[in-house]
């Protein structure tokens, strides 16, 4: 994969899942939700993130939108070298 | 300009109607050196990365007109999750890019500074406390572990294991039509409380567990009640590694859900993040 981003589902056999709906989602709860917050001249409140995210469950049960905003991401990834110093970091 | 005085953070905001959109902090030294190889898109379409440094700290930031990052615009555009979903992803792609390969400190989307001075100013009012969180970041990533529970496996698991539901199943194979009825009723409340005490347990070791091979861990809200084919999601924690540490900690997951899955219990890892979770201090 070009991107460090790895999921797997471990059980009696370790496999890598499907990861399109469920990362797409998780992606978006660390990017809105979490990381540091700074005070800076605009910032949004957490309050309008739970409104966003009324929304977002909708966009990801539509398999159509969904697959627009992974492509978008395939897209960025392919603007990234896989260089090898890559996989030494996140590893 | 209209600024009078000499200093520089007391620039007036940028007039041209832009500002900059901030993703994470990282070390100078460190930052400068990945910017020498190729970088992701930014947020925004063709604009560039920037890097805003001062002393030891520097802000990874891109350009971004105001007419869709002002705040009355950001909140608006918030309310189209295709915007929002694409614009996060890229935020998340910029991150992971600096994330993998030094110490970062992940911002939260939608972080925007009317010009460099108040970047810089920032950098400079929270130096200890943000060169302390790269510092514990370091070397370390995020990784999710989702608890999924298969409702079906594990009733019908629990009902194997408690001799009380075996004894009750056995006396209501044996009782008269009515006496069957009441007892099966009350199999049925006893499966659903022993299953429940069963989920508490099982997330319960997995914590206690995985925490032993990582820097600190936090339980998180569930987004949505989700039924998968590997059962409904019970619970969701991310974990602080160690890079060095990954493969026990994969180990000892992949273990825990080995003599799980009877129960109808699996574990799922996401990961590696850039530290979201353990960003502040």
């Amino acid at each position: 994969m070009s991107s460090p981003f790895e999921q797997v589902m471990i059980g009696s056999d370790v496999e890598l899942s499907d990861e399109a709906e469920l990362s797409l989602l998780e992606t978006l709860d660390h990017v809105l939700n979490k990381g540091l917050v700074i005070a800076g001249e605009i910032t949004i409140s957490v309050a309008d993130v739970d409104l966003i995210f009324l929304s977002l469950n909708v966009l990801v049960s539509s398999v159509e939108k969904a697959n627009e905003v992974l492509r978008e991401r395939a897209r960025g990834n392919l603007a990234e070298l896989k260089s090898s110093h890559d996989t030494a970091e996140s590893q | 300009m209209e600024s009078s005085k000499p200093n520089s953070r007391e620039t007036p905001n940028r007039t041209d109607g832009t500002g900059y959109y901030v993703y994470c902090i990282a070390d100078s030294l460190a930052a400068q050196e990945i910017v020498q190889g190729p970088v992701p898109k930014a947020i925004e379409e063709n604009v560039a990365l920037e890097l805003i440094t001062r002393n030891s700290l520097t802000a990874v930031v891109s350009v971004v007109p105001l007419s869709e990052f002002g705040e009355d615009a950001l909140e608006s555009r918030l309310t189209d999750a295709t915007w929002t979903a694409i614009h996060a992803m890229r935020h998340e792609q910029v991150v992971e890019h600096f994330a993998s390969r030094t110490s970062v400190v992940p911002l939260r989307f939608g972080t925007i500074y009317m010009d460099s001075a108040g970047i810089e100013q920032m950098l400079g009012e929270n130096e200890k406390k943000l060169s302390e969180i790269v510092e514990r970041l370091r070397g370390r990533v995020e990784w999710g572990v989702n608890i999924y529970c298969n409702r079906q496996t594990l009733m019908d698991n629990i009902t194997n294991l408690s001799p009380r539901l075996r004894q009750m199943r056995e006396e209501a194979k044996e009782a008269s039509p009515g006496q069957a009825y009441l007892l099966q009723k009350k199999i049925e409340t006893q499966r659903a409380d022993e299953a429940k005490v069963e989920i508490a347990r099982a997330v319960d070791d997995i914590e206690q567990v995985l925490n032993q091979h990582s820097d600190g861990s936090t339980k998180l809200r569930i987004l949505k009640v989700e039924t998968t084919e590997h059962g409904e999601l019970k619970a969701k924690f991310a974990f602080l590694v160690l890079k060095a540490e990954f493969e026990s900690f994969r180990n000892a997951a992949e273990e825990l859900a080995q003599t799980m899955e009877q129960s109808g219990i699996r574990i799922e890892l996401t990961g590696p993040w850039p530290a979201y979770n353990f960003a502040s201090d």
